[in-house]
């Protein structure tokens, strides 16, 4: 009987006693409960078969030779340290309250009083056993935890923020409090050189605060590079996570764009803590709080709530925070704030330039001393100047201008018209919709990012000079930018008539191409003439000149395009883009 | 207790009173205090007047108390929110979904 039992188990008892007699009475007991037995004769030996083996149940004797139970009880106990639990059980003659509290001392998980009867035995073995499986379920459900925890740090890390634009250049600090952190931050940029960047913080830690991170990170990088406004892509991102996470999970973000073009930054604060912009002295010049509840939280964003525009000059900086950093604590349950964090990041900019980052996480450390942290810490420092977009100068050009003049119809590939109107222009951006046009019928090419600039240009100046009678003289200086998209978006709100047409017409030849783009709107035109002569004037005296006029836009137009002509008053433009296939 | 409710003599007016602090450890105790009342209709407060720490799993289960009153045409009020739990509400922008007496 005992045999066929034995086989069956896997599990393994070493019985430590002095008395032969002893250990061969214990064996039979547990073979009897399926155990495999090995045994020892005194503590120190049972130490090295406990090494040998590893077995699942130690009984224990204490008084024996060489080495008595208690010392070998805490050696073994010293091995095993928090990975394994092994029930060790004492079995003694000794029935006092000291040799009890000794061998709990030692490392014990239990006693037994000789004498007993098999049956309790048999029962106590049954109960530490209990506990025994108890532990072992609890750590592998750790370790598939972990492996969990592991995946989402390694997806986090590895696939999704290792895509981030210019990771030399903007400054990202992430500390977890926990392996995988709930934080995010992600940078990309646009078409038309503005970059983009979202720090976040969902809600809780592990893995359950990662579920919306792909979805986020795909959305914002997606239509970063297709060029949609930050607008568009807080209010997509906004719907997404809306539909996607359960009612008390969130994102509490902070979305930036710094534009070089428009010398502003762009912040959204949805529910974290200030957004700072620094002067290159450290002062804070502004301090952009959060003003609409957490990503993720509502249906829709509210409306007219969230966006600020401030100027900047290229030797600012924009530093994001999460909560984790002014919330941090010291021994003396006293949070590192926000002061702190303003006098160490103007301490960081004047003495150690470029340093923030380090500073900073310096100087929280510093203070917490060694109170484990209780939330994760990230920090975002992006410069403001830097990106300016990479003109393609050399644009190719087409040498047989003559043959495949634009207007010949019959040699059109395709062509492609979106005509806007009334609401439907404070609506829509057209641009994203044409790019993915052209680049669904023509395949992705990196030229197409200086089609995305004639087009965002044209239909720009088509929307806010013609249909919505805007003063580009407004732009002048940086606060008057301020004013000019306040009134922008007023206009816009109200706008119930006029238009925009867009029109693109494909040219394709062997090895090279030919875009036209004609935009037309509902406006009265502008004093073209002066403008036109601007364009044909040298370039260092047309550029002061120019940029009076209209901005930097116009010029740009022009350079990348092999043609460009106003018609209709200026209410009409025709954009020739050619390119040579690589 | 983490968390204390009383519900007025009428039935209509529940209170959730919650102490230091609000996190994830009082999420079920939280729960149950409102998942099975006969709310229909029921004016509910949430006392955070003992309330000293608060964290996002916090706001995330006021977010999920605020279904439940949706979902029963109950009411939602947060009383008494101490100036560091005020500031957690403000910084997520409560006050725009909720009624909030400081």
């Amino acid at each position: 009987m005992t045999g066929v039992t034995a086989g069956l188990s896997s599990k393994l008892a070493l019985v430590v006693d002095d008395s032969a007699m002893q250990c061969k009475l214990l064996s039979v007991l547990l073979k009897q409960q399926g155990y495999r037995v090995v045994t020892a004769n005194d503590g120190a030996r049972a130490v090295v078969m406990y090494i040998k083996y590893q077995p699942d149940l130690v009984l224990m004797d204490v008084n024996m030779p060489i080495m008595n139970g208690y010392e070998a009880a805490k050696r073994i106990k010293a091995l095993d340290k928090k990975d394994n639990l092994c029930p060790l059980l004492f079995i003694t003659s000794l029935d006092s309250e000291q040799v009890y509290l000794e061998c709990i001392q030692a490392g014990g998980d239990g006693i037994l009083v000789r004498p007993f009867t098999p049956e309790l035995i048999k029962a106590k073995i049954k109960s530490i056993q209990r506990v025994s499986d108890l532990y072992s379920q609890v750590k592998s459900l750790q370790q598939e935890q972990q492996k969990d925890a592991e995946l989402a740090e390694q997806l986090m890390s590895g696939v999704i923020e290792s895509r981030n634009f210019a990771r030399d250049k903007i400054g990202i600090l992430k500390k977890a409090a926990a392996l995988f952190s709930g934080d995010i931050q992600l940078t990309a940029l646009s078409p038309n050189g503005n970059l983009n960047v979202l720090l976040g913080d969902f809600t809780g830690h592990g893995l359950r605060s990662s579920i919306g991170a792909i979805p986020l990170a795909e959305t914002f990088s997606a239509m970063t590079k297709k060029g949609f406004s930050l607008n568009e892509i807080i209010h997509q991102i906004n719907q997404r996570m809306y539909k996607l996470l359960p009612t008390d999970l969130f994102l509490a973000a902070t979305f930036v764009t710094i534009s070089n073009h428009d010398k502003s930054a762009y912040i959204f604060n949805a529910g974290l803590p200030a957004t700072y912009v620094f002067d290159q002295y450290g002062e804070t010049k502004f301090q952009i709080e959060s003003c609409h509840p957490p990503i993720g939280v509502l249906p829709n964003l509210i409306k007219d709530v969230g966006l600020t525009i401030v100027p900047v000059e290229p030797t600012d900086r924009v530093v994001l925070i999460s909560d984790g950093i002014v919330e941090a604590r010291n021994i003396a349950g006293d949070m590192y704030g926000f002061n702190r964090f303003e006098r160490d990041a103007r301490e960081a900019l004047v003495q150690e330039r470029n340093n923030l980052t380090e500073h900073i996480l310096h100087k929280v450390t510093e203070f917490c001393q060694h109170v484990p942290q209780e939330d994760d810490i990230s920090l975002i420092d992006i410069p403001c100047s830097g990106w300016e977009q990479k003109q393609r100068s050399n644009t190719p050009r087409f040498e047989s201008k003559q043959t495949n003049h634009p207007g010949s119809e019959e040699n059109v590939s395709w062509q492609w018209r979106l005509y806007l109107t009334g609401s439907r222009l404070a609506a829509i951006n057209p641009v994203p919709i044409a790019m993915s046009q052209i680049q669904e019928l023509e395949g992705r090419a990196e030229h197409w990012q200086n089609v995305f600039t004639v087009l965002t240009e044209l239909f720009v100046n088509a929307l806010d000079h013609g249909v919505l009678k805007l003063d580009s003289e407004m732009k002048s200086s940086p606060q008057g930018f301020l004013q000019y998209f306040k009134e922008r978006e007023k206009r816009l709100k109200s706008i119930d008539k006029g238009f925009v047409d867009i029109e693109l017409q494909c040219y394709l030849m062997p090895n090279s191409g030919r875009l036209v783009i004609r935009i037309s709107d509902s406006g009265q035109g502008f004093d073209f003439d002066s403008y036109q002569s601007i364009l044909n004037q040298e370039e260092d005296e047309a550029d002061e000149a120019c940029q009076k006029l209209c901005g930097r836009g116009i010029k740009l137009v022009y350079q990348l395009c092999e043609s460009l002509e106003y018609f209709n008053n200026g209410a009409a433009v025709t954009a020739s883009y050619s390119w040579q296939d690589e | 207790m983490a968390l204390k409710k009383f519900v007025s003599d009428d039935g209509k007016k529940i209170t959730i009173s919650v102490d230091e602090r609000f996190d994830f450890s009082v999420h079920q105790s939280f729960r149950d205090a409102y998942i099975d009342a006969d709310t229909i209709g029921s004016e509910f407060i949430l006392d955070l007047s003992k309330t000293t720490y608060m964290d996002s799993s916090a706001l995330g289960m006021i977010l999920l108390l605020k279904d439940h009153v949706e979902k029963s045409s109950s009411s939602l009020k947060i009383s008494k929110p101490n100036d560091t739990v005020n500031k957690v509400l403000e910084i997520a922008q409560f006050h725009r979904l909720m009624t909030i007496e400081r």
